[in-house]
């Protein structure tokens, strides 16, 4: 049984809301995410994932890899 | 490889600087030594150092499968080193990073005003846990836990005092930054600041549970909540980027022409007009959220600007909902009025009924004898008596005399009707079986009643409702005194859902109540408006506007804040669409070419987002002097009007 985490990251570098759909995508590759959404007006990145296929820092480094400094918040 | 690109595109800043100065060192070798080989040398490295982090987006959008603006401009770019146009492939790399770099900054400003509230979320947290004190990150706290807060600490957790005496800044939560005094029962904020004591606080609710947490939610739910403009522009933006890639090669197979076609790419993102509403939104929002003002989302806003009528439900709107002791009339010439309060002081002190509250406030504040009461006895629905000092003393209703068999004379009488003909709920003191004097007590017009509705009017609201549940009299008065005059009394909630109805016939209505009771006739209205840290959640689930603060003025500022927002929203969609408009209108005549093109969609994209960040400073003058003159206790606390 592996239980479905949500985790909110925050990023401020967002500046065209193209890097939505891309961050989004991303994300969604990733092994054991079950969803991603990403909202452009206030930077906030949410994922909802099986924490023990891909953790926290997993997602961060996605997010960094197409462009974007994200950190992960309590909420 | 990717790891050099990766270094030069981590320091944006660095980036842009280095590209700017060998653009400088081409132009002055091209001017110093025409024909020289360094001068094409210089831009091409100027080119690859502002190109290389565009490049690289762009490459991982291609492994995505996917077609950006990052491409369009490293085609463009690469096309134009090919073409021989150095000078134009350095100076639009460079723009593109530049305005990129600029953007981000600017952008940044415009949430700036969330940042602030999530910065106001608590870290860490010191618990009691058996008997020694453990730090811990502040959601790891379970309620029922006890939190030690010292001076100065922000609060960790949402929670209500157990001991010690402190003054909190809850400016986080409601806007407001008067300090609020709290003592053991009080309840607490996480993310408000205490000066002063020591407090000991059982937490009631932790983490994202917090009414920070809950809030900072609302404020990014309605900054993500899309405005109907909004959608129409996203899905426009969705198809203009490979419409113009697709003009751009059509171009380039009808005329040959690689330099338009190239110039087409670097207009093809259609940045300002896609942002142009969201910051406009998030700003506005942001800003109002700093003021304890929630506005649940664009559309909202949209209707909250144009809002020309305001229905209050008095109670806890006008009125502060508690009620005070208003008269303290003696009807026997050897007893002072004085006398008559703190005999029945002493007894209500005993007492938890909600009117017992009231009284023994007032006795404290007028500086009664605190007198002992013994024997206490409670008379349901009518009232109480106890021995004070070996004297019998009854405080109640008429019926409740009647009942001990203490007279009421007419005199008496008299007195009662005139109290309860001014809306007041009138209590009867007795001593040893005959009535001493009477304790009338009436709910408190807010401090800022009459400036808030004034405000409205300047702010053109034209028709300004009271719809009450309370009696005619008792609303009237308070429509008098706070400059309201048209009145609806005597309603029941669904009397007051169809006023409300009644009143959209002729013009967009915004409902304010606090109140369960409320609910319906707030859900119908335009826009309804939860009030108050008292609201209650139904009433604030409801609403389309929350105002924490408790001030009638927020009313006002909620409308400003929204014409503001739209007003600077409607500035940037015109902005946009005439970028794009001249753009395209230019390259096709051939009067505008790529560095051009990327110059002025860069300074557009920028204007857009300067304008929004200018929602940011509104009515910054204003609360300043406010809090200055609190400050320097010029004002003296208005004493509370009772009506």
């Amino acid at each position: 049984m592996s239980t479905i985490t949500k985790t909110v990251l925050r990023s401020d570098e967002f500046s065209c809301p193209s890097c939505v759909s891309k961050i989004e995508a991303k994300l969604a590759d990733l092994p054991g995410v079950v969803s991603a959404q990403v909202h452009f007006t206030t930077g906030r990145i949410e994922v909802e994932h099986v924490a023990d296929e891909t953790t926290v820092d997993d997602l961060v480094s996605a997010v960094d890899q197409v462009g974007y400094l994200a950190v992960p918040q309590a909420f | 490889m990717s790891k050099l690109f990766r270094s030069l595109s981590r320091n944006r800043w660095r980036t842009v600087a280095v590209s700017a100065q060998l653009i400088v060192l081409g132009g002055i070798s091209g001017w110093m030594w025409p024909g020289n080989r360094s001068y094409p040398l210089f831009l091409v490295a100027a080119s690859v150092v502002a190109g290389a982090d565009i490049a690289r987006r762009a490459l991982a959008d291609l492994r995505m499968r996917r077609i950006g603006i990052e491409a369009l401009v490293s085609v463009a770019a690469t096309g134009a080193i090919l073409l021989g146009e150095v000078w134009e492939a350095a100076a639009v790399t460079f723009l593109f990073q530049a305005g990129a770099t600029l953007e981000q900054v600017t952008l940044r400003r415009t949430r700036r005003a969330l940042t602030h509230l999530v910065d106001m979320a608590p870290t860490t947290a010191i618990v009691v846990r058996e008997g020694s004190h453990v730090e811990v990150p502040a959601a790891q706290v379970t309620s029922g836990e006890t939190v030690l807060v010292k001076p100065g600490a922000r609060i960790p957790v949402d929670g209500q005092v157990v001991e010690g005496r402190a003054w909190t800044d809850e400016s986080s939560i409601t806007g407001e930054s008067t300090p609020v005094a709290k003592e053991p029962a009080d309840v607490v904020y996480a993310g408000t600041v205490t000066t002063g004591g020591l407090l000991r606080v059982e937490a009631t609710a932790t983490g994202s549970d917090t009414t920070l947490a809950r809030i900072i939610a609302r404020v990014e739910e309605a900054q993500e909540a899309k405005a109907p403009a909004q959608r129409f522009i996203e899905k426009f933006g969705r198809w203009y980027t490979p419409a113009v890639a697709g003009a751009a090669l059509i171009a380039f197979a009808v005329s040959r022409d690689a330099h338009l076609a190239l110039t087409l790419l670097v207009i093809g993102c259609p940045g300002a007009l896609v942002i142009s509403i969201p910051v406009s939104i998030v700003a506005g929002i942001g800003r109002a959220a700093q003021a304890g003002i929630l506005i649940k989302g664009g559309e909202h806003l949209e209707t909250t600007a144009r809002i020309d009528t305001v229905a209050f439900d008095k109670t806890g709107t006008l009125t502060t909902g508690e009620f005070q002791v208003a008269d303290v009339v003696p009807v026997i010439d050897q007893v002072s009025a004085d006398r008559v309060l703190a005999l029945a002081a002493a007894v209500e002190t005993l007492s938890e009924h909600p009117l017992a509250g009231p009284v023994v406030d007032a006795a404290q504040s007028r500086g009664s004898a605190q007198l002992e009461a013994e024997g206490f006895a409670q008379h349901a629905g009518r009232g109480v008596s106890a021995q004070v000092a070996g004297t019998s003393v009854a405080v109640g209703s008429e019926r409740l005399m009647s009942e001990l068999g203490v007279e009421v004379s007419p005199d008496v009488a008299r007195i009662l009707d005139r109290l309860t003909g001014e809306g007041k709920t009138a209590l009867l003191v007795a001593a040893e079986n005959r009535v001493i004097g009477v304790v009338a007590m009436a709910d408190t017009l807010r401090d800022d009643a009459a400036t808030g509705v004034s405000r409205l009017h300047r702010a053109g609201v034209t028709r300004l409702w009271i719809l009450t549940g309370d009696s005619e009299r008792v609303a009237s008065r308070v429509a008098t005194a706070s400059g309201i005059s048209e009145v609806k009394a005597g309603l029941l909630p669904e009397d007051k859902l169809a006023a409300v109805q009644e009143l959209q016939a002729t013009g967009l209505v915004a409902m304010v109540g606090d109140g369960v009771n409320d609910a319906p006739a707030l859900a119908a209205a335009d826009v309804g408006v939860a009030f108050g840290p008292g609201a209650t959640a139904v009433a604030a689930e409801t609403a389309d506007v929350a105002i924490l603060s408790g001030r009638v003025e927020a009313i006002a500022d909620a409308i400003e804040y929204a014409r503001a927002t739209t007003r600077n929203l409607r500035q940037n969609v015109v902005v946009s669409i005439a970028t794009v408009g001249l753009l395209l209108t230019g390259v096709l005549a051939g009067e505008v070419h790529m560095a051009g093109g990327m110059l002025i969609h860069q300074l557009s994209v920028l204007v857009v987002i300067v304008n929004a960040a200018r929602l940011l400073r509104l009515g910054r003058r204003k609360t300043k002097s406010r809090t200055e003159t609190i400050m320097e206790g010029s004002v003296p606390r208005p004493r509370d009007l009772v009506v």
